[in-house]
């Protein structure tokens, strides 16, 4: 079995949502939409204030070489256009949607008929440029988390020799990957064909975790006549998923230190984004909602497709009265404190956790846990101790610019030592100062 | 009410105190095997060793170092059980507690405590104990058996002694394997030390690299020379010593290559120091020495990186 070869870890998969169908959720009254979902310039707004917008209209357009446009994601009046607390508490520029009971009612049914009916196949241009159009006006960005523009990636002047699609889903407790595979694979495998042909590349690998046996072989059933798609799956390992250990257990080749998978050839797009690519150039479906994993410590968990600018709350029914809201995975996720902030195009799961009593810190015994689990390659203690004494010539030697933050390190420290943290106070002091 | 951290969330279950109380188990054995041989005596070394060192610690913690909150421990804990395997039983107890309180107040609170420590601080007291007490510390009862230490309180020569000055064959290959011989207490029954091997890496405490290359270096350098393979390995406290000691997370180096440099040293060294030095046992003195060359096989055995950059490749 394929896998990447230094280092990671193998936490408990707690896959409690593993299974459960995608349900929708109600759209919400109002909805949230900031401006930057994505990596980039943040979109431009192209609406004011007491507009009346439809479901999927263009509201905010990409300003830049690398930024998406924004569609709003339900019917109704543009309330407001400004600033509003993001899940940390930290301000950003958004645009606020509220619907009438007409509206709501409309777009209810308008999508409830979607659902139920096969999709509607419009007329698409499928040369490379006209994909490469529709994704991008489809405000369509890397939807495993990173929301990097998806046009950009497909836009390089060679073809990459494989384009990996990651569906490896290596966070525990995170099943949006998994279900979207199961429940939608001819799709899937029709957007890898259209990102194969966009990026003018021959072959496609669809690379999962090997505890996905059945999103695996519902991938293959859809794969048919199509034979530029692979579907390779990986051993389960955390973080099969990084970019750089992704490439080199599907290739055997390892991206070098600062560089990119287009040199070594690769190209790597996230499955749900392969999805959101169908959608967006078979059915014209710009990117207003995606399918978020509500799970841990919370009664209404599952697999569930949420409209964009959705507030947290509303996913979360019989959230506990002490717990830890986590956006993302529990290896990887970002703590959320205001539950008004709204999904985004980059939210895979919402992870409520028990608050758990902070460990007492105790001294480093040299054990070398985060040494073995870190999978670049590096030395956290080292990194984390050049941090923590403001050593940033010595933490740019030990090439701290090399750490993904994935974690590995700060899970496995048998003294609860917060490794990581101080890692990224190098990191950014580094950043800093270029 | 939210609570917020930074990620990761969710952290692996063993901490310090559960990697402790798993060699405590793996010790087990070793100290049935004690007990079995050389009786109560063996009981008071160990139940002296493992009292003084917690209380050295929790004592030079509260009352020098002013820390209040300080608990007894169960690093010095360990420190003690360790350093009465690496005694004889017959040792009075209170050269018992001057080795605990060198161990803990010299080789480990004066490096800074926990974490910080250069030299294994169970074997710097036995060292200790060994310089400043040659007679006491080279004065072996005789095996017993059955709980009870030799009868007649008689005392005998360690087969590596017998060794070192041409004496042969008085051990049958059974005694030596259960640890029907004299030595130090821990360090006689090889099968009870083996069996604390198999069960450190089944749960993972520890890996293969350093008691492997230790053991394997002293069978490999005693075959060249023409040394006695067999009783080089079971004799001593070598095994205790791989096992054991210089598998200690704080004084090892951090890395698997970086583990077999230092177990290849320490064997090295352990069969220079049995063959030609005036000692007939070197377990210790190398361990020591290559928790000193520790730090320097940690900066230049760095672990495989994933990939230099590319301007490093072309250069």
């Amino acid at each position: 079995m394929k896998t990447f070869k230094l280092g990671g870890i193998h936490p408990a998969p707690s896959k409690i949502t593993a299974g459960m169908p995608i349900e929708p959720l109600p759209l919400p009254r109002r909805a949230v939409l900031p401006l930057a979902q994505h990596i980039g310039a943040p979109a431009a707004p192209c609406v004011s204030v007491g507009d009346h917008v439809g479901r999927g209209q263009l509201i905010a357009t990409a300003a830049g070489a690398v930024s998406a446009p924004l569609h709003a994601s339900i019917s109704g009046t543009v309330k407001a256009i400004g600033e509003v607390d993001g899940p940390a508490g930290y301000p950003m520029a958004a645009i606020i949607i509220e619907a009438s009971e007409a509206d709501h009612e409309a777009d209810t049914v308008a999508r409830d008929r979607r659902l139920a009916a096969e999709p509607q196949v419009v007329a698409a241009d499928r040369t490379p440029d006209g994909i490469r159009d529709r994704v991008a006006s489809a405000g369509i960005v890397g939807m495993g988390g990173a929301t990097f523009p998806t046009v950009v990636k497909m836009g390089g002047k060679t073809p990459p020799e494989v384009l990996i699609i990651n569906a490896c889903e290596c966070e525990p407790y995170l099943t949006c990957d998994d279900a979207l595979c199961r429940e939608y694979a001819p799709q899937i495998i029709a957007g890898v064909g259209l990102m194969l042909t966009a990026c003018r590349g021959r072959r496609a690998v669809i690379a999962l975790e090997d505890n996905k046996p059945e999103a695996a072989a519902a991938l293959r059933a859809a794969l048919g006549a199509e034979s530029r798609i692979e579907v390779v799956q990986l051993k389960t390992k955390y973080p099969q998923g990084g970019e750089k250990q992704l490439v080199e257990a599907v290739t055997g080749r390892r991206i070098p230190s600062g560089c990119l998978p287009a040199d070594v050839g690769a190209a790597v797009q996230n499955v749900a984004t392969a999805y959101a690519v169908y959608a967006a150039v078979e059915c014209g479906m710009p990117l207003i909602e995606r399918v978020v994993t509500v799970t841990g410590s919370v009664a209404g968990r599952g697999n569930f497709l949420v409209a964009l600018g959705t507030p947290l709350a509303e996913l979360l029914r019989g959230l506990p009265d002490d717990c830890e809201v986590v956006l993302g995975g529990p290896m990887m996720g970002r703590a959320a404190i205001n539950l008004d902030a709204p999904v985004t195009k980059g939210t895979s799961g919402v992870l409520v956790m028990p608050p758990a009593p902070a460990p007492e810190v105790e001294p480093c015994v040299r054990c070398g846990s985060c040494v073995d689990a870190c999978p670049m390659g590096l030395e956290p203690y080292l990194l984390s101790t050049y941090g923590r004494m403001r050593m940033w010539d010595e933490a740019a030697a030990a090439r701290v610019a090399d750490c993904i933050e994935c974690g590995c390190c700060s899970y496995s420290c048998i003294s609860s030592r917060p490794l990581l943290d101080y890692i990224r106070v190098a990191k950014s002091a580094l950043r800093r100062r270029k | 009410m939210l609570t917020f951290s930074p990620s990761p969330h969710i952290h692996r279950r063993r901490r310090v105190r559960g990697a402790m109380l798993h060699v405590c188990v793996a010790l087990a054995p070793a100290l049935i095997t004690a007990l079995w041989y050389f009786g109560l005596p063996a009981l008071q070394v160990t139940l002296v060793s493992v009292a003084a060192c917690v209380a050295a610690e929790w004592l030079l913690a509260r009352y020098v170092l002013g820390r209040r909150d300080a608990l007894p421990s169960t690093s010095a804990a360990l420190t003690g059980l360790l350093l009465a395997l690496n005694l004889p039983s017959s040792l009075p107890w209170w050269t018992v507690v001057a080795g605990a309180v060198f161990a803990i107040g010299i080789a480990k609170m004066a490096f800074g405590g926990l974490g910080c420590n250069i030299f294994n601080p169970a074997l710097a007291g036995r060292v200790f104990l060994l310089i400043s007490f040659p007679a006491l510390m080279t004065t072996w009862p005789v095996a017993g058996g059955g709980f009870a230490a030799a009868a007649d309180g008689a005392t005998g020569a360690t087969l590596l002694e017998q060794l070192k000055y041409g004496v042969t064959d008085c051990l049958s290959r059974s005694d030596m394997l259960l640890g029907h011989m004299g030595g130090s207490m821990g360090e006689t029954g090889a099968v009870a030390i083996l069996l604390g091997l198999v069960y450190l890496l089944a749960v993972r405490v520890i890996t293969w690299h350093t008691p492997v290359a230790i053991i394997a270096t002293v069978a490999v350098f005693d075959l060249l020379i023409g040394a006695p393979v067999a009783d080089n390995l079971l004799g001593g406290g070598l095994l205790l010593g791989a096992v054991f000691m210089a598998t200690d997370y704080v004084t090892s180096p951090m890395t698997g290559r970086g583990m077999l440099v230092y177990g290849v040293f320490i064997g090295a060294v352990t069969v220079v120091i049995r063959q030609w030095g005036a000692y007939p046992e070197g377990m210790s003195f190398a361990i020591l020495l290559g928790n000193a060359v520790t730090p320097l096989i940690d900066m230049w055995l760095r672990p495989r990186r994933f990939a230099p950059a590319r301007k490093e490749v072309a250069a």
